[in-house]
């Protein structure tokens, strides 16, 4: 175990210190490699949930029913994202400390809460009856709820790319 | 593989490409770019906003192919929806592909992985292109229940590899030393 690390005041720097935060942190490779497969997995999750979003919103493939572009992407979306948590939890572990002080890392956790919170709403009360509006006019839950998961995962994105340049800011 | 790509790096320093990349830093897009805090990031959101959509179309379109997505649908209805969204997509990481250059152009043109991230992209694009054009032409007519030959699929599946060693070199520019 290594010595040089201070004992750890907090449960964050519990995790930074840990021998799984450490390999990754002291790794050549291990960052960026899991930094990649964040985002192959990240574009897999926002392209599919772009391709839904926009069929809820009518203005994308409004031929084809909804609930069969639910079935074409939504797996996928999930792939996607269980690799990107995976992904990201491990790269968190590296920084925790670090990850935990920096505004745009805490607002990017508070957004998918948000996101995951609305997707639950819309699977679970406005798609009740789908079938009323599966080939047409989508409802207004539908259409607010595309729009604001489009605006949530934009500004996830824009929080991701910003904790990268502020890292040294906050701590 | 890193001594390779480390060799490539310094022949590439021992090119025109070295004064041009230069040249490129005291542009007044490039200044514009640097200076101002928040442009690199923020093309780079552009970017990752954009490969996500041509991705995610690129995505659905092979998956249909493969047969594990788009039951039900004809390849003219899976292209109508999202080819235009790979080529308007691919045309916005262009863009904002160039306005990140601009902004790092030694980082990036002084650089083995940059290079061959063109050459994957490059070769995508060839790729694709013939790849739409065949789905195309072999479904036309045959309606929903069109399964891929054996090459179309590998096809399909090379598109998808070659997006993800795109990403793969787009993550890695920042890492090796240049």
């Amino acid at each position: 175990m290594a010595s040089y690390y201070p004992e750890p005041t907090n449960i964050w720097e519990s995790i930074e210190y840990s021998s799984l935060g450490t390999s990754i942190a002291e790794s050549l490779w291990a960052f960026p490699t899991l930094e990649t497969i964040h985002v192959i997995a990240l574009v897999t999750v926002l392209g599919t949930i772009f391709v839904m979003d926009l069929r809820m919103l009518g203005v994308a493939s409004v031929g084809r029913a909804i609930s069969q572009i639910s079935t074409d992407t939504l797996k996928w979306t999930w792939i996607g994202f269980i690799v990107a948590a995976i992904t990201g939890t491990l790269l968190f572990t590296s920084k925790a400390s670090t990850y935990m002080v920096n505004p745009y890392f805490l607002v990017k956790m508070g957004l998918i809460v948000a996101a995951g919170l609305n997707m639950l709403y819309f699977h679970f009360v406005t798609w009740k009856n789908v079938d009323q509006w599966d080939l047409t006019d989508t409802p207004t839950a539908a259409k607010v709820a595309a729009v604001l998961s489009l605006s949530f995962w934009i500004v996830v994105v824009f929080c991701g790319r910003a904790i990268g340049f502020t890292l040294g800011i906050y701590y | 593989m890193f001594d390779f790509l480390f060799a490539v790096t310094e022949w590439l320093r021992t090119t025109a490409l070295l004064d041009f990349a230069f040249w490129i830093t005291e542009t007044p897009l490039s200044l514009f770019m640097v200076e101002n805090f928040w442009m690199v990031p923020a093309a780079q959101v552009i970017h990752i906003l954009a490969i996500a959509a041509a991705f995610g179309a690129t995505l659905m379109l092979t998956l249909r192919t493969l047969g594990v997505s788009g039951a039900g649908s004809t390849i003219e209805e899976t292209s109508a929806r999202y080819v235009p969204w790979i080529w308007w997509g691919l045309l916005v990481i262009v863009i904002s592909g160039l306005l990140m250059l601009t902004a790092e152009p030694l980082r990036n043109m002084i650089n083995a992985v940059f290079w061959f991230k063109m050459i994957f992209l490059v070769v995508t694009i060839l790729i694709t292109l013939g790849f739409q054009k065949r789905i195309r032409a072999a479904a036309a007519g045959v309606g929903a229940t069109w399964v891929a030959g054996g090459g179309t699929k590998t096809a399909a599946i090379a598109i998808l590899v070659l997006w993800s060693l795109i990403m793969v070199c787009g993550r890695w520019i920042a890492y090796v030393p240049v």
